[in-house]
């Protein structure tokens, strides 16, 4: 067994100075018309060290890893390596500069139906230097060369979609390494990974840091972070708020990207009366813990924690887009396993996902189509849709939920990202239904559109199970009576909306990462 | 989201930046062009060659346009749901070889022979639903496996002959004849409306209705515009597919039904030259009224536009070898209208 715990190696985490720094970050900004996304970032990434990047959703942490692989270019600041300011002005500008970038997606780094071999010399395949003819034999001898330099050990003669996961992840891995790279990016590199295939990337990354080779390593999950990374970086709204050196205290870095939370309800939380939906021995992914859940008429549960922590997978599950992992579930008293989105619209769980464009936006489509596209059968008799009714509908939702807009008729697209959502979550509570699951609903909109739908919720909530689900505490504090926390799989029953306090929310979410970092990898690396 | 605003602004900043007679003059161009293009082609057809603004003529045009309006009708409800179905040409040959066949060979009457032609259709429809939403084999890929499989035991079912009253079979003539009810679709006529004219208007209506009017068109064109979204919405994305696939399927079988009928024959693969012409037409379609979709009114105006072009043409001694380049260019003109006038899509 390798020893997998980096708990109490501060000793060998190097010093940050400029001198032992490898890449060195000097008041970096960039900005997007009025949104500043980075504020003037300052950090050095050390030689052979391990850097963990953390931060919340929309921190600023993609738009730096994008800086330093050569996709955007800084509105100001400078980025020096080995001590000289460099210009990276493209992807392969930071190739040769020696920054690998594997990007979350693992699937974006390789290209399927081509072999392994094939795999690992595409840089080199695809630059015009290469030669014109090149058969398997030299791309086969090429590769095992790169092979036995990187030590590494991979099929090369298996087409790429053959291996697992995590077998692709370390064909997107080996191949970043090919051109000599220095310092290489994992961006969110588990959040695809089981986590058995996960503990093959945490043994990849520590032999990768026993080669010299520098890691930035960004993660939302605090067990990797302590388990693996000498330093940590938070980010939070574009600044660098915390930097911190081994032995990690999670709870500090968990405070550092929560930041001071304003925590603040102005409700009373209620405790809701009859339970809507009983769930026992769920799970968000299959080897996530099991949770026993219920949501009660006349309350509002916010579920909260970071990103990756099984929420989605979770709600899913619950309203029917997902099917189930394990455990039972009961609406109403009765047995409740919807098949798919359908069925369990039918039985009254109806839910608002979280990438709006992706699963819920028709393009071209009219507001009002938008209105009743999930309760078509309330508009028609004998299957023809009643276009008046329809309109009629969309235009209340439209008047209650103060979507601005010029008609009924434009296209969704006209509308802002926040009137777009007041129509896509106005649409469901104007009907009946048991159970209403809200995904991310805050995401990207403005303040007036998130009041307007955080108090239709509590309103809602009066005769409806209603379950609101975000990454930021605040927001869920806002809205919910009760809030359920959850962490790398775990739902933690966090307790009333309004007794719930920073202090505490950061206590969970990070107590609960140590003792996972603890037991749980103890027992999974066998 | 950051970029998206950045996007937005830009977009903004261009349209300000046009006269604003000019985006209007787009828009209007964009809903009404090819209607406006087809009306006043047949007004100079008109005063030019007063035969064609007969009645008479009328009909001819609307004939000639009947077979393929319904296979591209067709071709349209495949398209709402996102798929495309060139099946529909070896569907047509497998009802007309079929439906004739039924009647000649095994003494059918009429409404048996139109019975196993549409099931012929429903038949392709199937096969197509299992390669697509069973194997799912992409919508292309799967449906011009299924035109040269459908073709081919179109072939070996008639050993490679065509099928005509008093064709030999076995060394013996066959006696089995066209049966009157089936002739009518191909030469019948109704209140002194030619019957395919009758039998395309029915299908263009129920198509019309179904697209627009009923739950299950705005759930086909929900699955065709985003078909993640559709099924989060309680859409079942499946069923649509096979629904469509089997209307597309039938409609062809009913199109090949109505050429057997008016040649009195069936022909082996005479249904291949219509997929194109079927296709176009639906193609073609897009442009009216500004839809940017595939639709039935569009479709329509598609097969009766291409019709009375050829129609007009020939009665100007215009060469019939020039025809396909006609119908070529006022495809290019119909696809440039609706993709680079029309409102630019996101993705």
């Amino acid at each position: 067994m390798k020893p997998v715990s980096r708990i109490g190696a501060g000793g060998d985490s190097p010093p940050a100075s400029t001198e032992r720094s490898l890449v060195e970050l000097r008041s970096i900004s960039k900005t997007f018309g009025a949104t500043r996304a980075l504020d003037g970032v300052s950090f050095n990434i050390g030689k052979d060290e391990t850097l963990g990047f953390v931060g919340a959703n929309g921190a600023g942490k993609s738009t730096l890893i994008k800086i330093l692989s050569g996709i955007y270019r800084q509105s100001s600041g400078e980025v020096l390596i080995g001590g000289e300011t460099k210009t990276i002005s493209s992807p392969t500008d930071a190739r040769s500069m020696g920054i690998a970038t594997v990007h979350q997606n693992i699937d974006d780094a390789v290209v399927f139906g081509m072999t392994v071999a094939e795999n690992l010399l595409l840089d080199e395949i695809a630059t015009s230097t290469s030669e014109v003819f090149m058969n398997q034999r030299l791309i086969l001898k090429r590769a095992r060369s790169v092979q036995e330099k990187l030590q590494l050990e991979l099929p090369l003669t298996a087409p790429v979609e053959a291996l697992s996961a995590s077998g692709r992840q370390e064909v997107a891995i080996a191949r970043a390494l090919v051109g000599n790279a220095k310092l290489l990016i994992l961006d969110e590199p588990t959040s695809t990974l089981s986590a058995r295939e996960a503990e093959k990337l945490f043994e990849a990354v520590q032999d990768l840091r026993r080669r010299g080779i520098t890691v930035l390593y960004v993660s939302h999950r605090m067990s990797e972070i302590k388990m693996l990374c000498d330093r940590t970086v938070v980010l939070r709204n574009g600044r660098i708020v915390s930097e911190q050196v081994a032995p990690l205290d999670t709870r500090k870095i968990a405070s550092a990207i929560l930041g001071e939370l304003v925590l603040s309800t102005k409700h009373k939380s209620r405790m809701g009366d009859k339970p809507v939906f009983v769930g026992k021995g769920l799970r968000a992914r299959s080897e996530s813990a099991p949770a026993e859940l219920e949501f009660r008429r006349g309350e509002v549960v916010g579920l909260t924690g970071l990103v990756g922590a099984g929420k989605t997978e979770l709600l899913e599950q619950i309203c029917g887009r997902r099917p189930l992992e394990a455990g039972d579930m009961r609406l109403h008293e009765k047995d409740y396993a919807p098949r798919d989105a359908a069925a369990a619209i039918a039985q009254g769980v109806v839910m608002v996902p979280e990438e709006r464009s992706l699963q819920a936006i028709f393009p071209g489509e009219s507001l009002w189509q938008h209105c009743t596209v999930g309760m078509m059968a309330f508009f028609s008799r004998l299957g023809f849709m009643i276009q008046r009714k329809e309109t009629a509908y969309a235009r209340d939702v439209i008047r209650d939920f103060r979507v601005v807009c010029s008609a009924a008729e434009v296209p969704i697209e006209d509308l802002s990202g926040g009137n777009q959502q007041k129509l896509l979550v106005g649409r469901w509570l104007k009907n009946d239904w048991s159970l209403v699951v809200l995904d991310e609903p805050f995401r990207g909109i403005d303040i007036g559109a998130r009041a307007i739908i955080s108090r239709a919720l509590r309103e809602y909530s009066k005769h409806a199970a209603v379950v609101v689900c975000s990454s930021d505490p605040e927001e869920v504090v806002e809205v919910a009576d009760r809030v359920l926390i959850m962490v790398e799989g775990r739902v933690r029953h966090g307790g009333r909306a309004d007794e719930l306090t920073s202090e505490e929310l950061s206590e969970i979410m990070s107590q609960t990462a140590y003792h996972e970092a603890h037991d749980g990898r103890e027992v999974t690396l066998q | 989201m950051t970029e998206q605003n950045i996007q937005h602004q830009m977009d903004a900043a261009g349209a300000a930046g046009f006269p604003r007679a000019l985006e209007r003059t787009k828009e209007l161009i964009y809903k009404y062009g090819l209607l406006v293009v087809l009306a006043a082609m047949i007004a100079y057809f008109s005063y030019a060659q007063p035969f064609f603004g007969t009645f008479l003529n009328a009909m001819f045009i609307l004939q000639a346009a009947s077979i393929v309006a319904v296979i591209g009708l067709g071709c349209t409800v495949s398209m709402t749901v996102g798929g495309f179905d060139l099946s529909v040409g070896s569907a047509m040959s497998l009802a007309v070889m079929a439906s004739a066949g039924a009647m000649v060979m095994f003494n059918l009457s009429g409404p048996a022979a139109i019975f196993v032609g549409l099931s012929c259709g429903l038949a392709v429809g199937l096969f197509n639903t299992f390669l697509i939403v069973v194997a799912r084999i992409p919508d292309l890929v799967a449906t011009l496996a299924t035109l040269f499989l459908v073709n081919g035991m179109t072939l070996l079912g008639v050993g490679g002959q065509s099928v005509a009253e008093g064709m030999s079979v076995d060394g013996v003539a066959a006696t089995g004849k066209f049966s009157p009810v089936f002739k009518w679709l191909g030469s019948g006529s109704l209140l002194g409306i030619h019957a395919s004219v009758v039998v395309a208007g029915l299908v263009f209506v129920f198509v019309f209705v179904l697209l627009n009017y009923t739950r299950w068109g705005r759930a086909f064109y929900a699955v065709g515009g985003n078909p993640i979204a559709a099924a989060a919405a309680g859409i079942r994305v499946a069923r649509c597919r096979m629904a469509a696939y089997i209307i597309s399927g039938c409609l062809a079988a009913i199109a090949g039904m109505m050429l057997a009928a008016r040649s009195n024959r069936g022909d082996v693969n005479v249904g291949d030259a219509y997929l194109l012409h079927a296709v176009s037409a639906a193609l073609v379609g897009f442009a009216v009224l500004g839809a940017n979709r595939p639709n039935a009114l569009g479709t329509l105006t598609g097969a009766v536009f291409v019709a009375a072009l050829i129609n007009g043409l020939t009665m100007f001694n215009f060469p019939y070898y020039a025809q396909t380049f006609v119908q070529g260019l006022l495809l290019v003109v119909a696809l440039l209208m609706s993709y680079m006038l029309g409102p630019k899509k996101r993705g």
